[in-house]
């Protein structure tokens, strides 16, 4: 008689205490077939490790190229593009997904909720527009958004030591309010330092500067060294004869796409880490950790540091792309809000779940904006009769730019009923990582509907 | 000579560099605060400022000392506070009402303001917070987060439908400011009767909350309750409940804040008052320390004259620098914490944060 795959799901979820053991013994065995398999052996357990994270990059990869095929498609391609986001806001999503992912970093995974973390994305950003702008010293002439990236990231790291240098004598509430004191001091300070433009208040914003991703003078084509931008920018029409006409969106979304990659696997690499399981004692029992004989002080410091080095880097890219900073998108008490609210709805300490709640809150936005949001959409669909009525009203009060509402609602919902957030719950629901045990369970069901009882 | 002029010529452009980098101060200008009008002036400004900031702050403490919620909602609630009140001022006066008339209108529409909103928190508790208790406190920050948007749009509907601009100050509210509350003289130092009104408002919510804290049951439960809550709640002492009074009151009171600024030019009643207000409210509880009203009236006080000061050496050119007064209120808090974590009248460890 066959076993049904669902049959032994409860044994598997009773067995949690042996999960661990197998766990290493799934380890051992895929060193064991690492050494025997030579070099392609080693590949192969890298990508049977990587099974998901590959899927979602593919997806994101093919993302610009079947957005552009979906919105042409003939009957539902109009509603099509109202409902998925567009190049143009995924690139948005994957700068400030990494921003999101910087700031659960320390919060998720120490449990230090950081309420000044938008002071190190502002200190990316402005240094960009600065720079770029020739008013930053010794900077001038640089166009490489890496490099001003990397210097922006080491400016983080400084401020990062100096604020946590004093905030982690406190914990709970009270650094939460002191990380926030110190970067509304800073937001306070960019708003009316009139040195950044002739009105700070607005930001500031690049002339007509190109902002390249890439290493200066290096690599084969000159493709590998790419401005980005929203309107100013690379464009490649029949990309190496390829057919497919690449956009300025497009461009600047491969180029931030990479930096956001690179960084999310170093973040990862750091969580996976001896270092990220201290990271998570902390979090835990900061007292036991302590007694075990970490000096978590200096685990903490390291850890804000590192976070807020890639939290400079999601703000040069906003500088980058948008081609301008102001303090509202970059200092404001409310970007770490969203980063917050970004965690929580994705999962609060999972890392890739912020990017995936940025995912989910910026299409909701787009979808509820005033221009080509829903509202239009319906205006236009809906016959004049019907839009007389109340119903046009209507449209207009609780459609139009209303996302903050939907966000809200939705957020509060998740507070109370799903605390875990989406990554979080799929984990729990999975008994462990989404990477490590979709793909066992995937294989669990093939070798039960294939293979037939034993 | 020329050389002088030549060399003068040249450190010109460096010297302006730096007046744009650094914002220079004058600090000559200092020794005008011997003179005591400018004193005068500088305390009656200090004192407003005590008032609204201590106003602002009450409820936010009362809250975060029993429950250790720091309630993010808090500058939402004044902001409606503030709407509710200019609408129950306009429905209530008119052009010909007397100034006497007005603020006795004024002191009703504060306390049915302060009724509708307390209700309304209590209802807030009971529905949304109570069901969280169990976990971790940051829960419930989070939640009080979100009611932040759900708030801040509902209120934008509303004043849509109202055709009321939502992001400038509302005028027609403000306009049912009786005249005895407008510009006059002290001493030679002109002020506006509406600052001494808000220091006489403000400590009557100082000693109101005093009272509430020290003479009535629910005080006493609330005291009790902050210092330990687990064997308040083994004397038989319905925590809950204080609970939901607590967080009623609390939001009543950031309400109430809310329709005094709605009359201040300072403030005015438009959707960014949340922010702005939530924000002081923040400092001035963290500063004054965890569970302590005492703490918070004192952080008040500190806060206000160090902004007073900062207001008046801007004002006078001290400082060019424009965004000084609010800089400062920020520096005192990483500067209390600094020297003193658990803030001015902070116990540590109470509320197991």
């Amino acid at each position: 008689m066959a076993i049904s795959p669902d049959s032994s799901v409860p044994a598997d979820e009773g067995a949690s205490a042996a999960t661990a053991d197998s766990d290493a013994a799934a380890e051992r065995d895929a060193t064991a077939e690492s050494d025997a398999g030579g070099p392609l052996g080693t590949v192969r357990s890298i990508v049977a490790d990587h099974v998901v994270h590959i899927a979602v990059i593919v997806l994101f990869a093919i993302y610009p190229l079947a957005y552009t095929q979906m919105v042409a498609l003939p009957v539902i391609g109009e509603e099509l593009a109202l409902l998925i986001p567009r190049t143009r806001t995924m690139v948005a999503v994957l700068y400030f997904g990494l921003f999101a992912m910087s700031f659960d970093f320390i919060s998720g995974y120490t449990g230090y909720l950081s309420f000044g973390h938008s002071m190190f994305y502002g200190i990316g950003g402005y240094l960009v527009v600065l720079s770029m702008n020739g008013k930053v010293p010794f900077l001038g002439g640089i166009d490489s958004l890496l490099v001003l990236v990397l210097v922006g990231g080491s400016l983080a790291i400084v401020a990062a030591l100096i604020v946590g240098a004093v905030s982690f004598r406190l914990s709970g509430v009270y650094f939460a309010m002191v990380t926030l004191g110190f970067a509304e001091v800073a937001h306070v300070f960019i708003r009316n330092w009139d040195y950044v433009s002739s009105n700070p208040r607005d930001g500031a914003s690049l002339g007509n500067n190109p902002v390249s991703v890439g290493i200066p003078g290096w690599g084969p084509l000159p493709e590998w060294n790419v401005d980005i931008g929203r309107i100013i920018g690379s464009e490649f029409p029949n990309f190496l004869g390829t057919g497919f006409d690449l956009s300025t969106s497009d461009v600047s979304f491969y180029a931030v796409g990479v930096v956001v990659l690179v960084s999310y696997f170093a973040m990862q690499r750091i969580i996976h880490s001896p270092y990220g399981k201290v990271m998570i004692a902390i979090r835990e029992n900061e007292e036991r950790a302590r007694a075990v004989g970490y000096n978590t002080f200096y685990y903490k410091m390291g850890a804000f540091a590192m976070s807020a080095f890639f939290a400079a880097v999601a703000g040069g890219l906003l500088a980058g792309f948008n081609r301008s900073v102001a303090p509202e998108n970059t200092f404001d008490l409310f970007v770490t809000a969203d980063a917050l609210l970004a965690a929580i709805i994705g999962g609060f300490g999972t890392l890739a779940g912020a990017l995936f709640g940025v995912l989910f809150q910026n299409t909701l936005e787009e979808f509820l904006s005033t221009e080509d949001g829903l509202a239009q959409y319906l205006r236009e669909t809906l016959s004049e009769s019907t839009l007389d009525t109340f119903v046009g009203d209507g449209i207009d009060l609780l459609l139009n730019g209303r996302a903050g509402l939907y966000v809200g609602i939705v957020f509060i919902l998740f507070v109370l009923y799903v605390p875990e957030g989406i990554l979080g719950t799929l984990r729990s629901r999975l008994g462990g990582k989404v990477a490590r045990k979709l793909p066992e369970r995937i294989q669990r069901y093939r070798s039960g509907g294939g293979g037939g009882g034993s | 000579m020329t050389g002088i002029v030549a060399l003068e010529a040249a450190l010109q452009p460096a010297v302006a560099g730096l007046d744009a980098i650094v914002p220079l101060a004058n600090l000559g200008g200092l020794t005008e605060l011997a003179d005591p009008t400018t004193l005068l002036d500088i305390f009656l400004n200090a004192i407003s400022k005590f008032g609204v900031y201590v106003t602002i702050a009450a409820g936010l403490s009362l809250i975060f000392g029993l429950m250790g919620v720091l309630n993010f909602a808090h500058g939402s609630l004044t902001m409606i506070g503030a709407y509710l009140g200019g609408a129950l001022m306009l429905t209530f006066v008119s052009e010909a009402t007397s100034d006497v008339v007005t603020i006795a209108f004024f002191f009703l529409a504060l306390a049915l303001v302060f009724a509708i909103v307390t209700a309304f928190g209590a209802v807030i508790e009971i529905g949304l917070i109570r069901p969280i208790y169990d976990r971790p406190p940051l829960f419930q920050i989070l939640l009080t987060f979100g009611l932040v948007l759900v708030f801040e749009e509902v209120v934008r509907i509303v004043l849509e439908i109202q055709d009321i601009q939502p992001n400038v100050d509302w005028t027609e509210a403000a306009g049912t400011r009786p005249d005895v509350l407008g510009f006059h003289e002290i001493l030679g130092v002109t002020t506006r009767g509406i600052y001494q009104f808000e220091a006489v408002v403000g400590i009557l919510v100082v000693a109101a909350t005093w009272w509430f804290l020290t003479r009535t049951s629910y005080g006493l439960h609330i005291r009790a309750g902050s210092e330990d809550a687990e064997m308040a709640q083994a004397l038989g002492i319905d925590v809950r409940r204080s609970f939901t009074v607590v967080f009623g009151v609390g939001a009543g009171l950031a309400a109430l804040a809310g329709v005094m600024l709605m009359w201040d030019p300072r403030y005015g009643a438009s959707v960014g008052l949340g922010v702005e207000t939530l924000l002081i409210a923040f400092v001035v509880v963290i500063v004054g320390g965890l569970g302590s009203f005492k703490g918070t009236v004192v952080a008040a006080a500190i806060v206000a004259v160090v902004d007073a000061l900062a207001s008046w050496m801007l004002v006078n050119d001290v400082v060019t620098f424009s965004g000084l007064p609010e800089l400062v209120i920020f520096l005192v808090l990483v500067g209390v914490l600094v020297v003193r974590p658990q803030g001015l009248f902070g116990v540590e460890e109470v509320g197991g944060h």
